[in-house]
C-alpha cells in the first residue's frame, strides 16, 4: 500500500469519525486542530487497527507520530 | 422519520436520563439537573441581562415541554406553540463575594432548587458583588447534556455580543418511535447484557447513602491555574500517551478515591466508574442543542492495582480501547431504545438489579478544550467555567474535570452526609499531590 492510499483512507476515517467534510481535512494538517478528545483517538486507533491490521495502542506513540496525518501515515508505512 | 415543531421522540438515553430524574426527585426531592457557572471579572448590567435573556428564550419553544406518551407507546417530548413566561432568572446581591466556599454556597442552593413545575427545564441565576460576579445557568439533564448545555450558552453569548445576530428556534425536529428493526435491537442488546453480566461478577464498592430525604448536594471545585494545569496535561503525556488526558485523569482519581475507602478501613474489592461520552452525529448543530447524546463506557479497576498509576493507566486505556473496539457505546444507545416501552418507576427498580443497587462507586466525566467558548460576556471577561451537577444517588458521588482558557477545574459532587468535609480535604490534597499541582 502506497503512503497516498493509507494518506488517504486516514482522511477518510478520520471524517467519519470527526463527522467533518473529507474535503475539509488535508493531510500536513496538525492533529491538534481536528479538535480530537481522548475518545476520539481511541476511535482512530480502533479505525487502524481494523483497517491496517495495526494495534498502535500497544506502542509507545509520541506527539511526533501525530503531528499531522501525514506523519501518521509514514508510521503506518513502516509497521506495515 | 418524523419531521414535527411539536413532537419530538425521545432516544433511550433520553428516557434512561428521565429515569434518573424520577428516581433522583424521589430519593434527593430535586430531579437530574446541572449547572454550568461563569465567573465575571465585574459586575453586570441586570436590566439589560433581564431584557435580552427574555427575547432569546422566547426564542425556543421546546424549552417548555414535557414528556408524554401517546398510542406508540413511545416517549415524546411534547413541544408548546411558544413560549408563555419569561426566563426564571433570579438575583442574589452579596456586596463582597467572599470565599470560594461562600461562592459555592450560593450556587449549591440554585441547582438544588427543583424546578417549579413540569414545564419549567432552566433557570438563571445572577450573583452580584462589587468586583466580580457569577452567572449560572441551572438546565434539567431531561432537555441538555453537559455538552448540549454548553452549547446553547455559547448561542446566547453570541447573541448578546452582536445585535445583528438573528437566533431562530422554530426547530423542526426529526426523531424516529424506533418500535422497529428488533433484531438489530436484541444483538445489542445481548452484548449489552454480556457486558453487564461481566461487570456483576464484582460487586462494586460503594459509599453507603446516607439516611434521610431530600438531601442536598456540596461541591467542591479545585481550580489548577495555567501553570499546574499545563505540569497536569505534560504528566498526561508522559505516563500516558497523546491525546490520553481521560484515562490519566480517571486513573489518578481512582487512586485518589481508593485512598478515601482505605481511610475508611473498608476492605475493597473493586471499583466501577460510569464515563459518559458524546455521540453526536454532528449532522444538525441547533437540533444537537437539545436532549442527550451521551452513551457510556465503563471502567472497572481491581482495588489491589491501584497503587501502580501506570498500570492502572494502561488497564484503563484498554477498556476504552475493547469498548469501542466492540462498539459497545452504540450498542448501549441501541439496545436502550427497548427501555422506553417500561414505565419509570419499574425501568428505576431494573437498573438497581444487576449490580445489587450498587450502580457505581462515583461517575466521573472530563470536558476537554472547547475552541468555540466566548471569552466574554455582555463584554465583561469570563475568568472561569465550571460545571456542577448532581448525581444520581447511588452513587451519589461525582468528579466533573472541564477545560478553560488555560485553567482545569475539577468538581467533587457530593450527597450531603456521604463524605465529611476532612474526607473532600483529603480527596483534594490528594489529588493536588498525584498532579504534582501545589496545596489550595
Amino acid at each position: 500500500m502506497t503512503l497516498n492510499n493509507i494518506e488517504d483512507k486516514l482522511i477518510q476515517g478520520i471524517a467519519s469519525i470527526t463527522s467533518r467534510d473529507k474535503s475539509s481535512i488535508e493531510a500536513d494538517m496538525p492533529f491538534h486542530k481536528l479538535g480530537i478528545d481522548s475518545m476520539g483517538f481511541v476511535e482512530i486507533l480502533v479505525f487502524i487497527e481494523k483497517t491496517f491490521n495495526l494495534k498502535l495502542i500497544e506502542l509507545d506513540l509520541t506527539k511526533k507520530d501525530f503531528e499531522t496525518i501525514h506523519s501518521l501515515a509514514s508510521l503506518i508505512s513502516r509497521k506495515l | 422519520m418524523v419531521s414535527s415543531k411539536s413532537k419530538r421522540y425521545l432516544s433511550g438515553s433520553d428516557w434512561v436520563i428521565n429515569t434518573l430524574d424520577y428516581m433522583m426527585k424521589a430519593t434527593t426531592g430535586a430531579g437530574n439537573m446541572s449547572q454550568i457557572v461563569l465567573a465575571l471579572d465585574s459586575a453586570i448590567d441586570e436590566a439589560a441581562l433581564r431584557v435580552r435573556l427574555n427575547r432569546f428564550i422566547k426564542e425556543f419553544p421546546v424549552l417548555q415541554g414535557n414528556v408524554t406518551r401517546d398510542y406508540k407507546l413511545t416517549p415524546y417530548w411534547k413541544i408548546p406553540g411558544k413560549i408563555a413566561a419569561d426566563a426564571n432568572l433570579n438575583v442574589h446581591h452579596a456586596e463582597s463575594l467572599g470565599s470560594c466556599e461562600d461562592v459555592l454556597s450560593l450556587l449549591g442552593q440554585s441547582v438544588n432548587t427543583p424546578f417549579k413545575n413540569d414545564n419549567e427545564h432552566l433557570a438563571f441565576h445572577l450573583i452580584k458583588g462589587n468586583q466580580r460576579s457569577f452567572f449560572a445557568m441551572t438546565f434539567d439533564h431531561r432537555l441538555f447534556d453537559a455538552r448540549g448545555a454548553e452549547a446553547f450558552l455559547n448561542l446566547f453569548q453570541r447573541y448578546l455580543a452582536d445585535d445583528d445576530f438573528s437566533v431562530s428556534g422554530d426547530i423542526c425536529f426529526t426523531s424516529s418511535s424506533a418500535l422497529t428493526g428488533w433484531m438489530k435491537k436484541f444483538y445489542a442488546g445481548r452484548n449489552v447484557n454480556r457486558k453487564i453480566i461481566a461487570l456483576s461478577k464484582s460487586t462494586p464498592e460503594a459509599l453507603p447513602l446516607p439516611s434521610g430525604e431530600k438531601k442536598s448536594f456540596r461541591y467542591r471545585l479545585i481550580s489548577f491555574d495555567a501553570d499546574e494545569t499545563e505540569r497536569i496535561y505534560d504528566n498526561a503525556y508522559n505516563e500516558a500517551g497523546y491525546l490520553m488526558e481521560m484515562p490519566y485523569l480517571l486513573s489518578v482519581v481512582i487512586q485518589t478515591v481508593h485512598e478515601l475507602f482505605r481511610s475508611r478501613s473498608r476492605t475493597t474489592s473493586s471499583y466501577l466508574i460510569p464515563v459518559s461520552i458524546d455521540m453526536r452525529p454532528g449532522k444538525d448543530a441547533v437540533q444537537e442543542l437539545f436532549f442527550n447524546h451521551v452513551s457510556y463506557l465503563f471502567f472497572q479497576a481491581q482495588a489491589k492495582d491501584t497503587d501502580n498509576l501506570k498500570g492502572l493507566i494502561n488497564s484503563v486505556k484498554q477498556q476504552m480501547y475493547e469498548q469501542v473496539k466492540a462498539g459497545f457505546p452504540a450498542d448501549l444507545a441501541e439496545a436502550s431504545l427497548l427501555t422506553r416501552i417500561a414505565p419509570l418507576p419499574v425501568l428505576g427498580k431494573l437498573l438497581h438489579l444487576p449490580l445489587k443497587g450498587k450502580m457505581a462507586t462515583f461517575i466521573f466525566s472530563y470536558l476537554g478544550k472547547n475552541p468555540q467558548q466566548p471569552p466574554e460576556f455582555m463584554g465583561i471577561e469570563i475568568k472561569n467555567i465550571f460545571h456542577m451537577p448532581r448525581v444520581p444517588a447511588p452513587p451519589g458521588l461525582g468528579f466533573f474535570c472541564n477545560y478553560f482558557n488555560g485553567q482545569l477545574n475539577l468538581v467533587i459532587s457530593y450527597l450531603e452526609g456521604l463524605v465529611q468535609n476532612e474526607e473532600i480535604n483529603m480527596l483534594e490534597a490528594g489529588l493536588r499531590k498525584r498532579f504534582g499541582a501545589g496545596q489550595s
